[in-house]
């Protein structure tokens, strides 16, 4: 409660928060309701269906994003490939970051030969280039559900995370109001929720966007060179639509701008809500008479 | 409450690299037993690295020793049972060096008091308990309205290091282990500290380890003083005794050490300490220190 006051608090105070977080949020807005948005640019049929309208109709009132090769209309097909492009980052922002602060608080924390059983498998795991794998893993994976992929990109994401908040976590175990706390007969676990956690926030935050911006651009990065998982279609396939048929040439510009401003969008938008927060994590930074 | 504390061969090595050997031995072969009756001080002195905030950890309970053991009520600590640990952890309470380090910056300073009351169960409801915090932070001459609700970073050095006594205050230890809390404390402040620390002694029956490598402060709490020097404990007896009649070389080298008060005094103490350090050099003894940077 006192945190949730804090953040409205530092909202008013930094525009940058302000910014992105309403930037956030209509996204997710967007996202959230793009089942009906797309149901109403439809008018009761499917307009992701293929051969729903002509071909490479430019943009107008109708379709205010034109169609694309198979009759189908580019702004429905954004809509809810930004729901997946959310989604994905969402699953595999969570599940890496639990796994990183997990694998952290523990090795970190307990130290010894457990901290380095855990780091050296993180250390392996990191120098493993990434995306040549995923597109192996891709080429084996046809037809795989959302979350499936979500999982597969964050298997390569936590380390990252579990890298710089274990660092931290040493740093921080060794602090006199850790010790307070075990002569106060804390237990490790509650020492480690109520001490180092809330200390940790910030590099949480920025872990937990960086790999959900990561799985973003992941799946993109994979669909752009046309090698994504069959079963989703998410703002990169549409931008590799737009190049592999030349859309641009065509007059088809917003299958390839839209998705493009979009993702620019959602990381100019997490970046600035991490630095927004970063206020909101600090005390110091915090008003000087404390409320 | 057990009336006893005792280490006994306390030998604490860290593993270290590119020493020979592969550890330092920081504490080594240490046995001392502070007694709860009479409340005494007891203060410890040694210069930087001679392992007196490493033997403050392991009567603390933080830090295991490597070999030896400490005994509370004639007891391991670390082989205590439920109720016993329960009881060694209320009874010996720390107050910690640094002023600045030892509040998580995250929450308000309340925090810890409140945990106190919590953790050691001292008041039923929420109304006797910040009663209790209140009458502890009058204690130590803190006004409640001016800390309560803070948060560390808008307190002095002096104000959270005398909310840690009004901890101690709350929790009436038989043992307090001071490590250097006065250390980071300018000198009004500090005097102020150690007369708080005295009056628990006479008042509440509290027995200090007084932990630092200032003898003047020794010197002002009196009582016994125990002398450190790599690890090992040199010399031991009631702070007049050790102060004029010194019998290890390094004592008197510490003792040289005190800056005086008097600008006449600067001259022939600078002497003073030089030559000391030569006889260091050419005749030293087996214990002696490293020559002190200065």
């Amino acid at each position: 409660m006192r945190l949730l006051t804090a953040v409205l608090r530092t909202i008013r105070h930094s525009r940058r928060l302000a910014v992105g977080l309403i930037i956030l949020g209509l996204m997710v807005l967007l996202a959230v309701f793009s089942p009906l948005i797309v149901h109403a640019i439809g008018g009761g049929s499917d307009p992701i269906e293929v051969a729903a309208y002509e071909k490479w109709l430019v943009p107008g009132p109708d379709h205010l994003l034109g169609t694309d090769q198979y009759g189908r209309d580019v702004f429905a097909m954004v809509v809810s490939a930004m729901s997946v492009s959310l989604q994905i980052g969402a699953i595999a922002g969570v599940i890496s970051t639990v796994a990183g602060v997990i694998v952290a608080f523990v090795a970190g924390y307990k130290g010894g030969w457990i901290d380095g059983v855990l780091s050296t498998f993180t250390g392996i795991l990191l120098v493993i280039p990434t995306f040549p794998l995923l597109i192996a893993l891709s080429a084996y994976a046809k037809n795989v559900s959302l979350f499936q992929v979500g999982v597969m990109i964050s298997i390569f994401s936590w380390p990252f995370a579990a890298k710089t908040i274990r660092s931290q976590v040493l740093s921080l175990r060794s602090r006199p109001y850790v010790d307070l706390a075990r002569v106060s007969k804390a237990r490790d676990l509650e020492i480690i929720v109520t001490e180092l956690l809330p200390n940790l926030l910030p590099f949480i935050g920025v872990g937990f966007a960086s790999s959900a911006l990561g799985a973003i651009f992941g799946l993109v990065g994979l669909e752009v060179i046309g090698l994504g998982p069959g079963g989703v279609i998410d703002l990169g396939q549409i931008i590799f639509n737009a190049i592999s048929t030349g859309a641009l040439t065509l007059g088809a510009w917003p299958m390839f701008v839209v998705p493009i401003v979009l993702l620019t969008l959602l990381f100019a938008a997490l970046n600035m809500i991490n630095i927004g927060l970063e206020e909101v994590y600090n005390p110091r930074l915090r008003g000087v008479a404390g409320e | 409450m057990k009336s006893e504390l005792e280490l006994r061969g306390v030998q604490q090595r860290f593993h270290a690299r590119g020493v020979e050997g592969g550890y330092i031995t920081a504490v080594d072969d240490v046995s001392f037993t502070l007694a709860a009756s009479p409340p005494q001080v007891v203060s410890l002195v040694g210069q930087s690295g001679s392992g007196k905030s490493t033997i403050a950890r392991n009567v603390l309970g933080l830090q295991k020793p490597t070999a030896g053991s400490v005994l509370y009520g004639g007891k391991d600590i670390f082989k205590l049972s439920r109720a016993e640990y329960d009881e060694y952890r209320r009874d010996v309470q720390p107050v910690f060096q640094d002023p600045y380090a030892i509040f998580n910056p995250f929450y308000r300073v309340d925090r810890a008091l409140w945990k106190a009351v919590k953790k050691f169960g001292l008041a039923s409801t929420r109304a006797t308990g910040l009663e209790l915090i209140e009458e502890s932070l009058r204690a130590v001459r803190l006004e409640p309205e001016n800390v309560l609700g803070r948060y560390p970073h808008q307190l002095s050095g002096g104000q959270r290091q005398r909310i840690m006594l009004a901890r101690v205050h709350m929790l009436r230890p038989s043992f307090i282990i001071a490590d250097e809390p006065v250390s980071m404390l300018d000198a009004q402040v500090r005097k102020h500290f150690l007369d708080i620390l005295l009056d628990f002694q006479r008042e509440h029956g509290m027995t200090t380890l007084f932990i630092t490598h200032d003898l003047s402060t020794v010197y002002y709490l009196g009582g016994e003083v125990m002398v450190i020097t790599k690890g090992s404990i040199v010399e031991r007896g009631p702070v007049s005794t050790v102060m004029h009649e010194p019998s290890h070389p390094y004592t008197k080298l510490l003792l040289d050490s005190i800056p005086q008060p008097d600008p006449d005094a600067r001259w022939t103490t600078r002497i003073n300490v030089d030559e000391l350090d030569e006889e260091e050099k050419t005749d030293a003894p087996a214990t002696a220190p490293e020559t002190p940077v200065i």
